[in-house]
Parts: C-alpha cells; sequence; structure tokens
C-alpha cells in the first residue's frame, strides 16, 4: 500500500517544484508547448478514429461470414435439386436411347435387376433391424463405445448373410459408402450418424438372422454385448423403406452397340 | 493560450490527415494516450501552483509516454502485455485522478 500512498500523495512530477526552487529562467520557449499540445491532440485524434472505425470492420466482417455461409448453403439447395434433376434426365434418356427392341428390353431388365442392388434405386421389402449402440458405461471408458469398425462388421456381416440393400440411421450403403470415425462421430459418406444407430438390411427374412448371427460378425457382436455391456438388437421387420444412395454418379456412359 | 490552440490544431490536423499508425505500434497508441493525459494534469497542476516550467514538461512528457509504451511493450514480450498495461493504467490513473482533484479544488476552491 505504500506504493500506492506515494502515488497519491506525490501525484506531480517533483521536477516541477525542483526548477522553481531551482529558479529556473522564466519561460521563453513556447513553441515548444504548443508542439507537444499539437501531438497530444493528433494522437487523441488518431485514436479516436481508429477504434470508431475498428468496431464496424469487426461488425461487417462478422455479416459478411455469415452471408457467405447462407449463400453457399443456398448453393448447395441448388445443386442437389439439380442432381436429383439431371439423375431423372439420365434416366429418361437411356430410356430413349435405349429404344425398344429386344436388346434393348433385355439391357433395361438387367438395369432394373442392378439398380437395387448396387443402391441406386429405392426399395422396399422385409428384412431385419439391428439396433447397436454405446454401453452405459462408455462416459468412463472409450472402449466401451461404438467405433467404425464395429459397424464396418455389422454391414460386412449381413452382407455375407445375404443382405440385398443396407442402411444405416436412414443412409443407404452401396459398393463406395465409407464407414469411418472423424471426430467423436461415426460417418457413413462423409455424413455424421447420433446414436443408436439402426442398420436396416433387406433380404431374406428366413434366413437372414439366423446366417448373420452364425457370421463372424454375430460372434464379434455377441462377445461386445456380452463382456462390453453394448446395446445390441436384432428383430425381423415385416416393411423396410430404404431410399436410393444419393451418392452415386455416373461415371461412364457409351453408345449402345447397336 | 497556445497549449491551447496547438491541441486543437492537433486534434484537427489527427482528424484532416488522418496519419496512419504502423501495426506494430498500434496496441501502445492508448498507454501512450493515458501517459500524455497524465503528464498533461500533471503540468496544469503545476502551472496552477505556479512552479510550471516548459523543460520540465516536455521531458516528463516523453518520458512518460516513453516508459508506459515500453513497459507494456517489455510485457508483450514475456506475455504479461496485459496485466502491465493494466497496472500502468491504474497508476496513472490514480495520478490523473489526485491531479484532477487538486486542480478542481485550485479553480472552484471547492
Amino acid at each position: 500500500m505504500d506504493l500506492l500512498n506515494q502515488i497519491i500523495r506525490q501525484p506531480v512530477d517533483p521536477d516541477y517544484a525542483l526548477a522553481a526552487t531551482a529558479g529556473s529562467e522564466p519561460s521563453r520557449g513556447r513553441w515548444k508547448l504548443g508542439v507537444l499540445a499539437m501531438i497530444i491532440g493528433a494522437l487523441f485524434a488518431v485514436a479516436a478514429l481508429q477504434t470508431t472505425r475498428a468496431a464496424p470492420a469487426l461488425q461487417s466482417e462478422r455479416s459478411e461470414l455469415i452471408t457467405r455461409i447462407q449463400a453457399a448453403e443456398r448453393e448447395q439447395d441448388q445443386l442437389r435439386s439439380r442432381v436429383t434433376s439431371l439423375t431423372e434426365e439420365i434416366a429418361t434418356l437411356r430410356a430413349a436411347a435405349l429404344g425398344d427392341d429386344g436388346a434393348a428390353r433385355s439391357v433395361e431388365s438387367q438395369i432394373g435387376l442392378l439398380d437395387p442392388v448396387v443402391g441406386n434405386a429405392a426399395v422396399t421389402g422385409a428384412g431385419v433391424l439391428i439396433v447397436v449402440d454405446d454401453s452405459p458405461s462408455a462416459a468412463a471408458d472409450a472402449r466401451d463405445r461404438v467405433l467404425d469398425i464395429d459397424l464396418q462388421v455389422v454391414v460386412n456381416g449381413l452382407w455375407e448373410a445375404g443382405a440385398e440393400a443396407i442402411a444405416i440411421n436412414g443412409h443407404r450403403l452401396s459398393n463406395l459408402t465409407a464407414i469411418r470415425s472423424a471426430g467423436d462421430a461415426i460417418t457413413v459418406d462423409y455424413r455424421s450418424l447420433t446414436r443408436p444407430y439402426r442398420v436396416e438390411a433387406i433380404g431374406d427374412v428366413r434366413t437372414l438372422q439366423s446366417r448373420f448371427v452364425e457370421t463372424s460378425a454375430g460372434a464379434w457382436w455377441n462377445d461386445l454385448a456380452q463382456n462390453r455391456r453394448m446395446r445390441y438388437e436384432i428383430s425381423d421387420v415385416k416393411q423396410l423403406d430404404l431410399a436410393a444412395d444419393p451418392g452415386i454418379v455416373l461415371r461412364h456412359a457409351g453408345r449402345a452397340a447397336s | 493560450m497556445i497549449p491551447l490552440v496547438g491541441l486543437l490544431a492537433g486534434i484537427v490536423i489527427g482528424i484532416v490527415l488522418e496519419p496512419s499508425i504502423p501495426q506494430v505500434l498500434q496496441p501502445y497508441l492508448p498507454i501512450a494516450i493515458v501517459a500524455a493525459m497524465d503528464a498533461l494534469f500533471g503540468a496544469f497542476r503545476a502551472y496552477l501552483e505556479g512552479t510550471f516550467t516548459d523543460r520540465v514538461f516536455v521531458v516528463s512528457f516523453i518520458s512518460n509516454v516513453l516508459i508506459a509504451a515500453s513497459i507494456v511493450y517489455v510485457g508483450d514480450q514475456i506475455g504479461v502485455g496485459s496485466q502491465l498495461a493494466t497496472g500502468v493504467v491504474v497508476v496513472l490513473g490514480i495520478r490523473i485522478f489526485t491531479n484532477a482533484a487538486a486542480i478542481r479544488r485550485a479553480l472552484f476552491h471547492a
């Protein structure tokens, strides 16, 4: 507190008193004072200008970013609708190009057969639903959480058991779909999932579940459910609706040999 | 009279010319201004007490501004810049208040 006391007791430079007692010459160079006062005034003005200038700049930067985000979102929506319309156009063009002879009809039937299998067409049918989730103690132990490899195992087991179409949390899987971890979330087709994970698979209801349980995936998940107490429920479902995979694009097109 | 005219002229010059402060010096401008205010109030009080001298004022102003800015600069280099700036503002603020109170007493006898 001594320091503060001293500051309060002696707020003026002691030099003023010293110079006064020493009887220094009466002020001659008044211009020095004027110049200094000018510098001080300029300092004030510049600082005030800069502060007032900076505030709207920050605000405009922020709103600029917001408008850019909104524009990008709008553009994404437009591109998505364009993808949908172009896909429809491709289908019509293909039908028109194929014509109506016997070879074309066989190609068309082949397309109709393959589209649902590769995930290019929405499908409905009976199948199984597998619901998996982290164990209740996942917060304490990271090993009690469902990992990307666990979901990969489920999906591969379902393909092995004869599933014809699979979707995770509504995201249809194709041969090219990636199931990966990104940060804390598992992503399917680079879109993150929220727990619990619902894996829907369309296939032969009579054999799909029993065959899945017999695969290595079934053993894997039995182990996780028993030793890690993860949620693992498998059930038959009469009606499943799986949308087409929007990630499938036309990569190669050629004129049909006629 | 001359200082007052100079002050006004400086403000006008600052607003009209808008000299741009180098980016490096910008953080130290507010501290320099607080130091300048301290020197101004001290000078005015000394003037009222009849002990004012140009030379002391010029020297005290320049050294105040430079020391305040360099304290903050050193603080920035070692990672306590904002704390030291707070310290400078507190000390100079106390001085400004005390001087302003003394000026008020001398001018209005209240």
